[in-house]
């Protein structure tokens, strides 16, 4: 392996390190504000139900109360919708069906958690004291926690303008060609798969703050976020306010994974309290009650079916997908279980016909955002779990299947059926590595010697693809300027909850500008510089902000020539710079980039382009053994092999890739949000019940670069945040099905739990 | 928190006082399962009488025979103790498997048992060693204290001062730890007392109980062998979204056999 | 109400408290030391672990009068002027944080594991980090930067 050496820089050290070790981080919990009152929330203590009455004067009258709100208060307020990102129209001639949401549930509640009333007091002691004073009579509603089911006839209708529970059905591809392909193969395979739901659960819980400006008719909030652009966006639509009326503030994010992008009910109720009490109003959630009310990830129903000819080549693939949406719409929900799916149909693979029908579907259940590569891991499950399914029918190696229909270095830029151009990436040279690393040839020794101490070994390949987000805003802009020191200061939308941005960001400029990082400072969602620019996710920062840091640095020194030029009486093209110094050629005469930023005019500049999806790739192998006594798994080894186009800092790129892995590690070994069928309740609500992954499950990792840099961003970054769960959930849970397949076991699906394989091997025949 | 008032009595008797006093009063040992239930208004306490830091309650020591372990004793202080090590090694490793090392600083024995939780550790120990529980008021022998979910044979205001475990001739406990929680799923405690073998379950039932057919099995041969299919009726054992009846069961299986062995050396 | 007197990061503090404030409350908004986290309400995450007598302690489940008299070192205490304690130090230089909520428990927990232990085996430090939970790392850089924080220590 080799030890990448991240920079010159010994020690390795982010920017942002200095003050997130000692305490001085600032995290949106950690404000104060002068004045300020605690909101506290009543939520819903069951899934569907009519609002028969709401009584909240007990609760008002209540010491150190200031105000209970309902969506009484809401609904007259305008605080009534819902941002949709997709305006598609579906295979039925409609768009999605975007029910209206009050930021409080109005006259009936659709999910446990659903935010039911506010109050806001003096402390969160006394709102708590208030919120038992409030009497909720509800009438219950027949609920329904399934997607699959959630379609069947007659069941529970969740929203009148869904008839069916049906948000939105689309189709892609070409399904007689695809039929006819199924007809003539020598092999389909068919498989069904959940990619379950999971709660993203950032360590800080979700929270956020209101200030009123009555002068100015202006709402200051205070939020958890991955940038502030989409959230103003999104907050000043469901808010029904203009965006020029809303300022977002963020510093430190605690970690995000999708689910800090979308708007909440609660940004509207906060603002809400905050315009009509005059005062600051904080909310702060529990952990418990981010747990039923934090958007849920995942939670895709997929039907797949592979065709393959006689000779081992993928001919067709066609996806009958349920895609749970909740109880609501969000943001990106719909887009991100739809759209990503159809651009990667094909995976890494040559599939000359391609078809798939997508459900999106209304629940009574929190609902679905995007998480950690928002529908690439779940269509990537979904293609992977078949090769492997198919490589045991056929035969074959499944490293072998995948030789023979990976898409290869000489086929890019490579159009799919569905209309995507992948750009070129080298997945074959990246199997190989992996291969290599992995020793996928000695597998079999080590399955034998597993077996003789009694022990299940599997070992599971995974190959994808990913598009990195495209953006919600046409381009991303960054402003630089150098202050009186000589310090450069870079400004853009996109914000970090972990990636290091300040880092990699300020690394990018120095280069570009030949100078030290240590004089470059980045600054993430300025309120006083309103850009144009896209938030964090979908991988997409390093590609869009990042490539726009580079093209800012040098723009920069084109200003300052031209700016030492005047000064030096001569042509820009006279004016030599160099590392921050700027030399007239002809008089020898110089200056300073902070010389030149003390001028009245100062040195400062913007920098922008329009960027689209990139395409990391990458080949990952588990290897892991089952104890068939308690049904419990040890991840023995995994090697991630990863094209990300050109790397910043290694050291980051591998700390993303440790903890994609792991988030995957968690929705296939020990992650699941549980919706009891019978009650509708949240059986995993608390930290006691969702297993968060652990130190130690994934002890030993290996990584590796294959990369052929982007050749549609000037620094050819591709993007490497989500691959690591793309990567994971589908090798880990292939190397599942290896060690259980000699045992006859039927393919099965995530969590696998001890308690779940444990059944599966008994329901099997135990050991033989 | 709802609100409450703090008290730190200066001895047990000014506890027991105050709590005959106070019904609405509570006792506090380490607080690790008390607070949290409080903190989600679960529960709800005039006053907190706080008898943790009660040094004769602190106390671990050989008498004879006897390992007596004070009921403020904390996990971290019996997983270290010198004494427990040398008298029954299967306890300090069963406390040294409890929680996570911040909770084991602050959690008790006497809370433990106490609350009784059907996945707490302790409760395996004490029933498997056939401990007796040293009230302020009384003895009670193990066999008689452990009464099904949270349920002791504890009165009101009654407060645990001591443990004291007869030394076994040899014991192990093994658990398979609950994935989010760290608890027992199913833990296991056998020992070989000098008047026979006792086995304990815990994790997978309403609450500990001792497993008879084991016993009986272990008794005529100590071997993992000797458990092969036993009857083990699971008709009792609790499921959830963790672990089934039938799982439960199998785990108990497999962490007797397991403890049989750390036993055995 | 009660009168609490302590020791904070070095400092003689005194205050009244509400008998059930939390420790972790009574350090975030009665003293303004922010560093100090709280990731969870069932006391697993151990984001809000702060050193009491020198024993990390999970805050959130400790009122603040059963500390009183004791000494407290939180996050912020850590660092000795602008050099970092040797644990901050291994966390960034193996970049052991991203988004650094969990971190200050974390270096809390490790801090008090190599006190106890300054030469800890793999199995015992995924032993003494069973209370902390980390969301972005995947721990591997975590482990890794126990074992660098106990050789800056070892070498002083």
């Amino acid at each position: 392996m080799p030890d990448h050496a991240h920079t010159p820089h010994a020690p390795f050290q982010r920017k942002e390190d200095r003050r997130l070790v000692t305490g001085h981080g600032l995290y949106t919990t950690d404000r104060t504000f002068a004045g300020e009152l605690h909101a506290v929330f009543l939520r819903s203590d069951r899934a569907h139900a009519d609002i028969v009455s709401l009584k909240t004067d007990a609760a008002k009258a209540m010491p150190g109360v200031h105000g209970v709100f309902t969506a009484a208060d809401s609904t007259a307020a305008g605080m009534v919708k819902v941002m949709c990102m997709l305006a598609l129209k579906g295979t039925d001639g409609e768009p999605p069906r975007v029910p209206a949401r009050s930021a409080f549930a109005d006259g009936r509640v659709r999910f446990v958690g659903e935010t039911v009333a506010m109050v806001v007091a003096d402390s969160v002691a006394a709102g708590l004291d208030a919120l038992e004073a409030i009497e909720v009579e509800y009438r219950d509603l027949p609920h329904v926690v399934d997607a699959g089911r959630a379609l069947d006839a007659g069941a529970p209708v969740i929203h009148d303008t869904a008839p069916g529970n049906l948000c939105w059905v689309g189709e892609a591809g070409d399904r007689a060609a695809v039929d006819s392909a199924m007809a003539a193969a020598a092999t389909v395979v068919e498989l069904s798969v959940e990619s379950t739901r999971v709660i993203p659960s950032p360590m800080e819980p979700r929270c956020c703050a209101a200030t009123y400006d009555a002068a100015n008719d202006h709402y200051h909030l205070y939020s958890v976020t991955q940038g502030v652009n989409a959230m103003r966006m999104q907050v000043s639509f469901a808010a029904g306010i203009p965006e020029s009326k809303l300022t977002i503030h963020a510093q430190d994010v605690g970690g995000s994974f999708g689910n800090r992008s979308p708007h909440y009910p609660e940004h509207c109720a906060v603002m809400l309290a905050a315009k009509t009490l005059g005062r600051p109003v904080r909310w702060a959630g529990t952990r418990s009650e981010c747990l039923a009310s934090d958007y849920h990830g995942r939670s895709n129903q997929i039907a797949g079916k592979l065709a393959i000819d006689k000779d081992g080549h993928f001919t067709a693939i066609q996806l009958d997908w349920v895609a749970d949406m909740g109880a609501f719409i969000t943001p990106a929900g719909i887009a991100s279980h739809t759209r990503n799916p159809v651009v990667l149909l094909s995976g890494v693979y040559r599939i000359p016909a391609m078809h798939g029908r997508w459900r999106a579907v209304f629940t009574n259940t929190s609902p679905i955002a995007p998480y950690r590569g928002a529908g690439r891991p779940d269509v990537n499950y979904m293609i992977e779990r078949l090769v492997d399914e198919a490589a045991a029918r056929l035969g074959m190696d499944p490293a072998d299947l995948r030789r023979r229909n990976a898409i290869g270095l000489d086929q890019f830029p490579y159009k799919t059926p569905t209309g995507t151009t992948y750009e070129a990436t080298d997945v074959p040279g990246s199997l190989e590595k992996a291969v290599l690393l992995a020793d996928w040839k000695g597998f079999p020794a080590r399955r034998a010697e597993a077996k003789a101490k009694g022990k299940l070994r599997g070992i599971g390949m995974a190959t994808f693809i990913e598009n990195t987000g495209a953006g919600v805003f046409p381009k991303d802009q960054v402003d630089i300027e150098v202050d009186a020191k000589g310090v450069v200061h870079a400004f853009t939308v996109a914000h970090a909850q972990g990636q290091g941005h300040e880092t990699t960001f300020t690394q990018v400029i120095a280069d570009a500008m030949g100078i030290d990082t240590a004089n470059v400072l980045l600054h993430e969602g300025s309120p006083d510089h309103v850009l144009i620019g896209n938030h964090t996710g979908g991988s997409r920062s390093l590609v869009g902000a990042g490539s726009v840091c580079k093209l800012a640095g040098l723009k920069l020194v084109e200003v300052a020539k031209s700016a030492a030029a005047a000064m030096f009486d001569t042509e820009p093209s006279q004016v030599d710079y160099v590392a921050g110094t700027l030399t007239d050629r002809v008089s020898g005469k110089s200056t300073t980039l902070a010389e030149l930023a003390r001028r009245p005019e100062g040195l400062k500049t913007q920098a922008e382009a329009t960027i689209g999806s990139t395409f990391p790739t990458g080949c990952h192998i588990a290897e892991v053994e089952i104890d068939p006594l308690t049904g419990t798994t040890e991840i023995l080894s995994y090697v991630a092999v990863d094209d990300c186009g050109h790397a910043v800092d290694h050291t980051i790129v591998e700390g993303q890739v440790h903890g994609g892995v792991l988030q995957g590690v968690g929705q296939v070994f020990c992650e699941k949000a549980i919706y009891d069928e019978e009650t509708g309740q949240l059986m995993t609500g608390s930290f006691m019940d969702y297993t968060m992954p652990r130190a130690g499950m994934l002890k030993h990792i290996v990584i590796d670069e294959n990369c052929i840099p982007s050749k549609i961003n000037s620094l050819g970054a591709k993007g490497v945040g989500e691959s690591g769960c793309t990567g994971s959930i589908s090798a880990m849970s292939n190397a599942m099905a290896d060690a259980l397949r000699p045992l006859g076991v039927p393919p099965m699906d995530m969590p696998f739990t001890s308690s779940r394989v444990w059944h599966a091997i008994a329901a099997a025949g135990g050991l033989k | 928190m709802y609100e409450f008032e703090y008290v730190r009595p200066k001895s047990v008797a000014e506890a027991a006082g105050f709590l005959a006093a106070n019904g609405e009063a509570r006792l506090m040992s380490g607080g690790m399962t008390l607070l949290p239930t409080m903190k989600q208004r679960l529960a709800q306490a005039s006053h907190l009488v706080h008898v943790g830091p009660l040094g004769e309650l602190k106390s671990i020591t050989r008498e004879g025979d006897m390992l007596v372990i004070g009921s403020a004793a904390t996990h971290d202080q019996v997983q270290g103790s010198e004494v427990v090590g040398a008298a029954i090694p299967a306890l300090a490793r069963l406390a040294r498997g409890i929680g996570d090392p911040q909770v084991r600083y602050m959690g008790t024995i006497g809370g433990s048992i106490a609350n009784n939780d059907p996945a707490a550790d302790y409760p395996a120990g004490v029933l498997g060693l056939g401990a007796t529980v040293v009230t302020h008021l009384r003895q009670i022998a193990a066999d008689d204290y452990f009464q099904g979910l949270f349920t002791t044979a504890l009165g009101e205001g009654e407060i645990v001062t001591a443990v004291r475990f007869p030394v076994p001739r040899r014991a192990g406990y093994v658990k398979f730890a609950h994935p989010a929680t760290g608890y027992a799923m199913s833990g296991v405690f056998v020992a070989d007392t000098g008047s026979g073998v006792r086995v304990a379950v815990t994790g997978a039932g309403n609450g500990v109980f001792r497993w008879a057919e084991a016993e009986a099995a272990l008794a005529k041969s100590m071997s993992p062998k000797a458990l092969d299919g036993l009857a083990l009726d699971a008709s009792h054992f609790s499921e959830d979204i963790h672990a089934t009846r039938e799982y439960r069961a199998q785990l108990c299986r497999v962490m007797a056999a397991r403890a049989v062995n750390e036993l055995l050396g | 109400m009660s009168r609490i007197e302590l020791t904070l990061n070095g400092k003689a503090v005194s205050a009244d408290v509400e008998d059930r404030t939390l420790l972790v409350n009574f350090l975030r908004d009665a003293q303004q030391l922010t560093g100090t986290h709280v990731g969870c309400d069932t006391t697993q995450c151990g984001a809000c672990t702060v050193l009491v007598d020198g024993r990390a302690l999970k805050s959130c489940t400790l009122l603040a009068v059963q500390v009183n008299g004791a000494k407290i070192t939180t996050i912020e205490g850590m660092a000795n002027g602008e050099a970092l304690h040797p644990v901050q130090q291994a966390f960034s230089e193996c970049h052991g944080l991203q988004c650094g909520y969990c971190t200050p428990g974390m270096v809390m927990a490790v801090t008090d594991l190599l006190r106890r232990n300054p030469k800890p085996t793999e199995e015992q430090i995924l032993h003494g980090l069973e209370g902390n939970i980390c969301r972005c790392t995947g721990y591997v850089n975590i482990v890794k930067s126990v074992k660098r924080a106990s050789e800056l220590m070892a070498a002083g």
